[in-house]
């Protein structure tokens, strides 16, 4: 297989040990390219280990991991992966046109015109100190900087909390419609599953530490069309996480 | 309510014990040792009086090189004890529960500000005043002991042997304890707290501790021999002038002058009978020292203690008022 | 002397030159669930501080049955804010004495009680380690050890996962039958407003723009979907209104119906998301 061929995430009896027990285990999962993939688990379920593992940032304890491919190592990101955590670690003294300039240095493939689009796209004034900016406006440009890279999967971190409604439906539909029309494969972390509903088309739920769900969930519907409370999306992840369903 | 700030301060409580349990052994244990090393070497009158003739040999310098510095780095410990408490105890005191948002949890219930604010200020500070306060009679109970074999032969305006004597820890103690407080009630970040605490303790102590000696009149002092304004003093004194006298007893302004008479060639020792008489020739009757009286370090001690106090009450009033303002 | 559960009768708060809150004025029902709902900045966690007494109105009064707030907390009212701070060294059953130690009227069994409910608490645990779903059964079992008859909640579901959000609406939802407690809570979780409030409040730019109940306000509310070249006219108040190429869709608060105009009531999601885009659209106008 060519590099471009190789699936965004392929896991196999993926896990991770820490002092206090295994945060992941036996976790197998092929996310296909360009979906939208929701990722969903009560805390603790091991979501953010996951990730980790993706982002290289974890070591696997068990198993193996591949990004596209190739293995992560600590080295860095692969480059084709951006990554957006609830944190949005942006800093808040420099101004979002300095925000973007560091994207420039940090990343090989920047775009900078696609970046400063966004921006624009937003009403962001380029010249604002971050720190000045309301949640909705800089999770907007954290998103620019994670697209400005061009990445392949977009890996969101709880992009949208303290965000009010308008400022999650806002951010919500830009990610859709720039990751769609770029085919960019996108794995969402979020509690707040009936906004994923219109928007996820593959689900990977985790309760602890291991693999409950995976599937489209166009598929996953079907599968529990016949059972009662389960007809959206959210009702069916609610239902795996009470663990109501049995295995 | 004071069973909430004996709970919040229990780790602080438990290393203030644990920390005197270890000071107090030491002390007391090092004490027994030095003074039985002192019936060992037979110079147990030299506590008392260092001037005997026995006190000047082998013997006592040898003890003081075993002893001196053990003896001293306690001083020290009392010395800088006041200063942890504000940075450990006072700052972090309502900084702490700024910063975790926990005053917002207190503020919620039906307890007045005034009652949890006086409350956790009182009970924080009770525990931290009392191991001030042992520590100081404990480390004093050494410095005794040795005597003019130990620091207190340096006087009692010698700086380790003042700021651990009589009122001044415990004045040390609630300047700083009062500062780290106001200081973290007024920024509201534990850390920043603790450094500002520091700098301003540090300042202040260091201009008092060198203003503290010019509110005392010095006393003027005779010396026997006119070429050693020195002669005939005992130990401990600090000297903050010397001078000589005229023949009608006024104090002679151009001392050079006179002297430069007497040294016609700097190669050729002059005994000390010639230059006496040479100095007197001069002008220069009688020499003098102005020392500190010893009767006096109790009133420093008292003068100093109630600035630190007067501010401690100003840093008091300041904390109520920065903790209740009201966004 | 209004003596509902919470009256503000125009409230403002200013902070130099920011206002806060301008001119508000509600009353809240005995017994009632209310969303309060608007966007980042409306002001509503200092509406909230304000029936708290933790802070003071610039003019107007707040008052909780009858007794004006001034700055001091009401022995009717718990806050719970989104912090959720409690004593993180604390244990548990530590941290419930606390809450006797505190307050003049507590009830330990109550707050026991909230403790045991769902899937229980380790009371033993240190709060500082739980988790946050267990943080918040916590920090709700000690707000209602003071046996409260208004409960303010402040984005009290926010960093929850679905499961913990779900019981904590669980237990509020419990208080309220059992004691008909008096509830103001705000979210930016729409879904979970709609399932458990009966009234709403919505603030922008520190004033109120709805207030009252949730039925009544979507029975007085239309969404009205027309061709794109015919203009809107009608004697109701359109709060807002979006175009496509080939139509437009508004919000429109009483008035009746355009003939031929498409018209359906809003639920509560599409009928906040309606005023703030319209405050949205307003606060861009300005810039």
């Amino acid at each position: 297989m060519s590099e471009r061929e190789h699936p965004p995430v392929v896991a196999e009896n993926l896990g991770k040990k820490y002092s206090r027990g295994w945060a992941l285990r036996d976790c197998t999962l092929r996310v296909p390219a360009g979906r939208i993939v929701a990722l969903v688990g009560p805390n603790g379920a091991g979501k953010s280990t996951l990730m980790g593992m993706i982002t290289g940032l974890i070591r696997p304890t068990a198993g193996r991991i591949a990004v596209f491919g190739d293995v992560p190592n600590g080295r860095g990101m692969h480059p084709a992966v951006a990554f957006l955590t609830q944190a949005k670690p942006l800093y808040p003294q420099f101004t979002v046109a300095e925000t973007l300039h560091y994207g420039r240095s940090a990343n090989p493939g920047w775009d900078q015109a696609y970046a400063e689009s966004l921006v624009e796209r937003a009403r962001v004034p380029f010249a604002a100190k971050v720190g000045t900016l309301s949640g909705g406006q800089r999770t907007r440009v954290a998103l620019a900087l994670a697209l400005g890279k061009r990445p392949r999967l977009l890996m969101l971190d709880e992009p949208l909390a303290d965000l009010d409604p308008l400022a999650r439906e806002t951010v919500l539909r830009t990610l859709v419609e720039e990751c769609r029309t770029q085919c960019i494969t996108v794995l969402l972390s979020s509690h707040v599953l009936a906004e994923l509903e219109g928007v996820c088309d593959h689900l990977v739920l985790l309760t602890d530490g291991r693999v409950r769900l995976a599937g489209d969930v166009s598929e996953l519907l079907r599968a529990h069309a016949g059972q009662p409370g389960m007809q959206r999306l959210g009702e069916l992840a609610l239902a795996y996480m009470r663990a109501e369903v049995a295995a | 309510m004071t069973w909430i700030v004996w709970r919040q301060q229990r780790p602080v409580l438990i290393t203030l014990a644990a920390g005197l349990v270890v000071a107090a052994a030491a002390i007391l244990l090092l004490r027994a040792g030095m003074v039985s090393d002192l019936q060992t070497r037979n110079i147990v009158d030299c506590v008392r009086d260092g001037t005997l003739q026995a006190c000047r040999g082998e013997g006592p310098r040898a003890f003081q090189k075993s002893w001196y510095d053990l003896i001293h780095f306690a001083q020290l410990l009392v010395i800088v004890v006041p200063a942890l408490v504000g940075l450990f105890i006072g700052a972090p005191l309502f900084a702490r529960e700024f910063e975790q948002g926990t005053h917002v949890l207190a503020f919620t219930q039906s307890v007045s500000r005034t009652r949890w604010m006086a409350t956790k200020f009182v009970v924080a500070a009770l525990p931290a005043l009392l191991f001030v306060a042992v520590l100081q009679l404990l480390v004093r109970s050494w410095v005794n002991a040795a005597g003019q074999l130990g620091p207190l032969a340096g006087g009692p305006y010698y700086f380790s042997t003042f700021d651990a004597q009589g009122v001044s820890p415990i004045a040390y103690t609630l300047f700083a304890y009062t500062l780290g407080v106001f200081v973290g009630a007024l920024f509201r970040r534990t850390l920043v707290a603790i450094t500002l605490t520091l700098g301003v303790f540090v300042v202040t102590r260091g201009f008092l501790s060198t203003w503290r000696e010019s509110t005392i009149e010095p006393v003027r002092v005779l010396s026997n021999e006119l070429t050693d304004p020195y002669a005939g003093m005992g130990p401990g004194q600090v000297v903050k002038n010397t001078g000589f006298l005229d023949a009608k007893g006024a104090v002679v302004t151009d001392v050079n002058a006179a002297q430069a008479k007497c040294v016609p060639n700097a190669r050729i020792e002059v005994s000390v009978e010639d230059r006496t008489a040479c100095w007197q020739q001069n002008g220069l009757a009688r020499s003098f020292r102005e020392v500190l009286p010893f009767e006096q370090a109790t009133t420093v001690h008292l003068l100093e203690a109630s600035i630190f106090a007067g501010l401690a009450v100003l840093f008091v009033l300041g904390s109520v008022w920065a903790v209740r303002r009201q966004a | 002397m209004n003596a509902s559960p919470v009256h503000a009768s125009n409230v403002a708060k200013h902070f130099g030159r920011v206002r806060a809150l301008d001119d508000c004025s509600f009353s809240l029902p005995s017994g009632s669930v209310t969303g309060l709902v608007g966007p980042n900045g409306a002001g509503k966690s200092t509406l909230l501080s304000l029936i708290a007494g933790l802070a003071r109105p610039t003019s107007g009064t707040v008052s909780v049955h009858g007794t004006p707030v001034r700055g001091q907390m009401h022995p009717d009212v718990s806050l719970l804010t989104q912090k959720r701070p409690l004593y993180d060294q604390f244990t548990v059953r530590e941290m419930m004495r606390a809450g006797a130690a505190l307050n003049d009227c507590w009830s330990a069994a109550r707050a026991f009680e909230v403790l045991d409910l769902l899937a229980g608490v380790d009371k033993d645990a240190r709060v500082g380690n739980l988790s946050a779903g267990a943080r918040t059964q916590v920090a709700i079992a000690f707000a209602l050890g003071r046996l409260p008859k208004v409960l303010l909640l402040d984005e009290p579901l926010s960093d929850l996962d679905p499961l913990a959000r779900d019981e904590t609406l669980r237990i509020v939802m419990t208080e309220v039958a059992e004691r008909g407690t008096t509830v103001l809570l705000s979210s930016h979780l729409l879904t979970d407003l709609g399932d458990v409030c009966d009234h709403l409040l919505l603030l922008d730019q520190g004033r109120v723009q709805v207030a009252g109940e949730i039925d009544e306000i979507l029975g007085d509310h239309r969404v009205v979907v027309g061709p794109a070249e015919v203009s809107l006219e009608t004697d109701g108040v359109v709060v807002d209104s979006s175009h496509t190429a080939r139509q437009t869709t508004a919000l429109v608060r009483g008035g009746s119906v355009p003939s031929g105009w498409d018209s359906t009531h809003p639920d509560l999601e599409a009928l906040v998301m309606g005023y703030l885009r319209a405050a949205r659209t307003r606060k861009l106008a300005r810039q």
